[in-house]
């Protein structure tokens, strides 16, 4: 009988493990350190704007103090608060038409065919990819050739419109991966219980994709708030609004200080407004779990 | 869902089609005439005088440089934006929702503003060195390296989300099959995740190429003007006191067929547009 | 979201409250900024009338605003080459100048004249027809183009001084390592240097446009743009660029509110007019879609008033028009208020009347000439 014992043991290393842990360590520093370096990078342009918003300095290239004055002087910019005011009224009217369409086209959407489904959703991705200069430029061309017809067309109109054009797409593409979660049995059973078809799409289904339609939301509202290229082409009447009312002023005057103001405020605004808005929703899940 | 919410999608049918193809072919058709600012509508008529401009040198070598800068910016993209998504995704399972807030926020800044912002730092004398007696990054104002830095750091967003969301949709029961099955956390990576998230790396692929491609603020703003892009062509001749529309037409349909084409692209990979976001 | 919808609400009420006025109405289109609100109020006192001021930033929405005629403006305040536009296409009252007493006591600079002038010279030349365009409009500002520079440059202001534009075009023999900037608008490009080579601006042939390719590609320039290069001239990143003379006062008069002395400025960066330059006028016209002719009429003769003007440009840096304005500006130079004395001391250095020149604005040329001087810079750029 042989000692099975005495056999040499393999090691681990003979099976092909290589001990890569002596790299864990760097590895796990420069990963972090490349993460934040990203950080900064998306960041960037924000800190130096929030730097000149503090700046009691208007040339942008110096620094001289400290000074908040340009946060209250936003209320004195006629011209700023203005093209401010048309921003929110374009950018919130065609958000929420959009939000509200958008989720009962992908609703419609979602009940067709998957290859009808396909060819539009294939068209819907145009407006989002399509380069701006493109997209202004062929809806004001559209435009253009109605003018005879409405020769008043441009303007809120025509500015709304064309910010439908390119906001629809992204509720359509938030909505519809939550419709596909949610379950179908949902609705069988709403409509079992007597409800009818579009009480039951409000009350069961709406509620069902609420994230979805809260993140569409969201989406058409960043796309829609800066948008230049599509808004210059398709305004009209003067309804400047604010990238375009910046276009304008970058190049000929000199820029107040107090955009700058507004623009960090919109940050910090939006920051807080949707930390504001996870924290609610976790304690809310919270709560659930302490009624559990 | 019932069939009898069909009837929703279509009014956003006729919409698209409307909207989408209406412009599309009056752009193709002004691309063929000679419509200008000096000529008013009623004197359009059909005229290839101006395709000329299509091999003129300069806007070849716009067109040249675009697509060069785009590709640049794009690999650059990839390699960093799937870094840091990858880098969220192992981290904290968290709400997918800060991760999207984070990465979206700054582009609730005007670009024209971001734009400027960095165009001030890549200066010589400007508000950091002013505040720490130095420039960080030096005088690369005005140089190609500058419309690049800015290209990637405005655009990176655009590569992290559908990356991200391709990461998320993979089943987590693949990955502990993968190690189970004995493969290093290396080896998983690439033969496992990886190709599961290509859907999210051609999408924002196409999503970082494209606005580069037509893009003119960046490379006319951090380039000083001297280096000139196809968007920088369109754009003079769409948004000067004389507005070319034929001209511009014209380039806008050679641009488009760049673009139809990365779009039928990333319907073969990923149909339902689900890493659009 | 509610409360996002909430704060929407209660925003647009906020500005929805409009202010309600049973005064004669006077509706003016103006430049952003352009109006020193001070001369509005004492109109509006001394005249009972309600003036409304809206807002457009370029020649073009000033064009298609009266087109469309949505508001009937009664005054608007359009460039040269724009009022040269309109003209032609008859969208102009012309001025009943029985309406406007002020104006025999008044006497334009010469360089208005000059405008006036050369408008009606390029008119000739683009459509055979004589027009006197003191008969549309009265002129509100004007102003000149020069070559402002990076004082702190050794000899820079001397060689321009000596050497005039070749400082600027020849980067061969002056200054070669010198940052030289140019605006994005290939017309200006092309203006610059037909001055360099002693010609009008307005002229244009193929001949010509290779004359001007060669010089701008001597020049070298480092950086095209527009609102940045006044700023990087400021702050030593830039040399040299062509800009508008207003553009340097712009920046001068925020050094001298920041604190520096007049001197100290132009010790770190200057302007230089050359003798022949682009100018440009801003005038008051009144279209013809205008509604309350009167009123407009009254308005025009206000601004002919030297006081008026004075306190006017108090607030706006171009100059003024008038002679007599000027006079009453740099009278300031004995002020004992130090904004005052600086005030008066630039209009001395930079918009003296004495200025003998030749001066050109610039007119519309031919879409094909914009299309090619456009592709010639392009190709300069490129290569």
């Amino acid at each position: 009988m042989t000692n099975m014992t005495s056999y040499p043991k393999a090691t681990l290393e003979e099976y092909g493990y290589k001990d890569y842990s002596k790299f864990k360590l760097p590895a796990k520093i420069f990963k972090n350190f490349l993460f934040i370096l990203i950080f900064i990078m998306l960041y960037l342009a924000i800190i130096v704007i929030a730097l000149q918003s503090v700046n009691s300095s208007v040339r942008t290239s110096e620094f001289l103090s400290v000074t908040f004055n340009w946060y209250p002087n936003i209320l004195q910019e006629e011209d700023l608060m203005t093209a401010i005011r048309n921003t929110f009224i374009v950018s919130f009217i065609a958000t929420f038409i959009a939000t509200v369409a958008g989720t009962f086209f992908a609703v419609g959407l979602y009940s067709l065919e998957k290859k009808k489904r396909q060819k539009v959703m294939l068209m819907n991705n145009v407006p989002m990819l399509n380069a701006d200069i493109v997209t202004g430029f062929s809806l004001m061309l559209m435009f253009r050739l109605l003018m005879p017809i409405f020769p008043n067309i441009f303007g809120l109109f025509t500015l709304v419109m064309a910010h439908l054009f390119f906001t629809f797409p992204y509720v359509v593409l938030s909505v519809m991966p939550k419709l596909k979660e949610t379950d179908p049995n949902l609705m069988d059973a709403a409509l079992d219980l007597g409800i009818k078809p579009y009480k039951a799409l409000i009350k069961v289904v709406i509620p069902a994709i609420k994230a979805g339609i809260f993140s569409g939301m969201l989406l058409a509202l960043t796309m829609s708030i800066d948008d230049f290229v599509i808004s210059y082409f398709n305004t009209g009447a003067g309804f400047d609004n604010l990238s375009i009312w910046i276009y304008g002023v970058i190049g000929r005057r000199n820029l107040t200080p107090s955009v700058y103001a507004f623009s960090t405020l919109l940050t910090l605004f939006t920051l807080a407004g949707l930390l504001g808005y996870t924290f609610i929703q976790h304690s809310k899940k919270g709560k659930k779990s302490e009624l559990k | 869902m019932g069939k009898v919410f069909k009837v929703l999608a279509t009014p956003y049918q006729i919409w698209l089609y409307i909207l989408v193809f209406v412009p599309l072919i009056a752009m193709v058709l002004i691309g063929m005439s000679n419509y200008d600012s000096s000529v008013s509508l009623n004197q359009i008529e059909l005229s290839l005088n101006h395709w000329s401009i299509l091999w003129q040198s300069q806007n070849l070598i716009a067109f040249r440089n675009s697509v060069v800068f785009a590709i640049l910016t794009t690999l650059i993209s990839i390699f960093l934006g799937y870094f840091a998504a990858y880098h969220i995704f192992q981290s904290k399972f968290k709400n997918k929702f800060i991760i999207l807030t984070i990465v979206i926020l700054p582009m609730w800044s005007n670009l024209i503003l971001r734009v400027d912002a960095l165009n001030n730092i890549f200066s010589q004398n400007n508000i950091f060195s002013s505040i720490l007696g130095f420039s960080p990054f030096g005088n690369i104002s005005g140089t190609p390296l500058a419309i690049l830095i800015g290209l990637v750091f405005t655009y990176l967003p655009f590569m992290i989300l559908p990356v991200y969301t391709a990461l998320e949709k993979i089943d987590y029961a693949l990955q502990e099959a993968a190690l189970d099955l004995g493969l290093t956390p290396f080896k998983k990576f690439w033969k496992v995740i990886f190709p599961l998230s290509l859907k999210g790396v051609v999408t924002g692929s196409i999503m970082v190429f494209l606005p580069t491609l037509a893009g003119f603020a960046i490379p006319k703003i951090l380039g000083k003007g001297n280096y000139l892009f196809i968007g920088n062509v369109i754009e003079n001749k769409l948004l000067s006191s004389t507005i070319f529309y034929n001209h511009g037409s014209l380039l806008a349909v050679v641009i488009l067929i760049f673009i139809l084409g990365s779009i039928l692209l990333l319907t073969r990979f990923d149909k339902e547009g689900e890493t659009l976001l | 979201m509610k409360k996002l919808f909430l704060m929407v609400v209660l925003l647009l009420v906020a500005f929805g409250i409009a202010g309600c006025d049973n005064r004669p109405v006077l509706n003016i289109l103006n430049w952003g900024e352009y109006i020193n609100d001070e001369v509005v109020e004492n109109f509006e006192e001394e005249y009972g009338i309600n003036v409304k001021i809206s807002v457009a930033d370029s020649n073009e929405l000033f064009y298609s605003k009266i087109k469309s005629g949505t508001t009937p403006f009664d005054l608007v305040i359009p460039s040269d080459y724009m009022i040269e536009k309109m003209v032609e296409e008859d969208m102009l009252f012309e001025l009943d100048y029985s309406l406007l007493p002020n104006f025999d006591d008044v006497t334009y600079m010469d360089g208005v004249e000059q405008i006036f002038d050369s408008m009606t010279a390029t008119t000739l030349a683009r459509n055979g027809q004589t027009v006197d365009y003191k008969e549309y409009m009265v002129p509100y500002f004007w102003g000149t183009f020069g070559i402002i520079y990076n004082n702190r440059v050794d000899g820079l202001e001397e060689s321009l001084e000596a050497n005039g534009w070749a400082t600027y075009f020849d980067a061969a023999t002056y200054f070669p390592t010198a940052r030289r900037g140019m605006y994005d608008v290939p017309q200006m490009a092309y203006a610059a240097a037909m001055f360099y080579r002693g010609l009008n601006p307005n002229d244009y042939s193929a001949t010509l446009l290779e004359q001007v390719r060669q010089d701008i590609t001597t020049a070298n320039f480092t950086e095209w743009g527009d609102d940045m290069l006044k700023r990087n001239v400021e702050s030593d990143n830039l040399d040299m660029a062509f800009t508008y003379t207003g553009d340097y006062l712009d920046r001068l008069y925020i050094q001298l509110a920041e604190g520096k002395s007049l001197e100290e400025v132009r010790s770190e960066f200057d302007i230089y007019i050359p003798n022949n330059t682009l100018v440009f006028i801003d005038a008051m016209v009144i279209p013809e879609t205008a509604q309350h002719v009167d009123r407009a009429h009254q308005f025009i003769n206000y601004l002919l008033d030297p006081e008026v003007v004075a306190l006017n440009s108090e607030v706006v840096g171009y100059a003024t028009a008038l002679e007599e304005a000027y006079d009453i500006i740099i009278s300031y130079a004995d002020s004992t208020d130090e904004e005052k004395r600086n005030w008066a001391q630039a209009n001395l250095i930079y918009y003296n009347k004495e200025r003998q020149g030749e001066f050109y604005p610039m007119t519309t040329l031919s879409a094909q000439a914009i299309d090619a001087i456009t592709s010639m810079i392009q190709q300069v750029l490129t290569e």
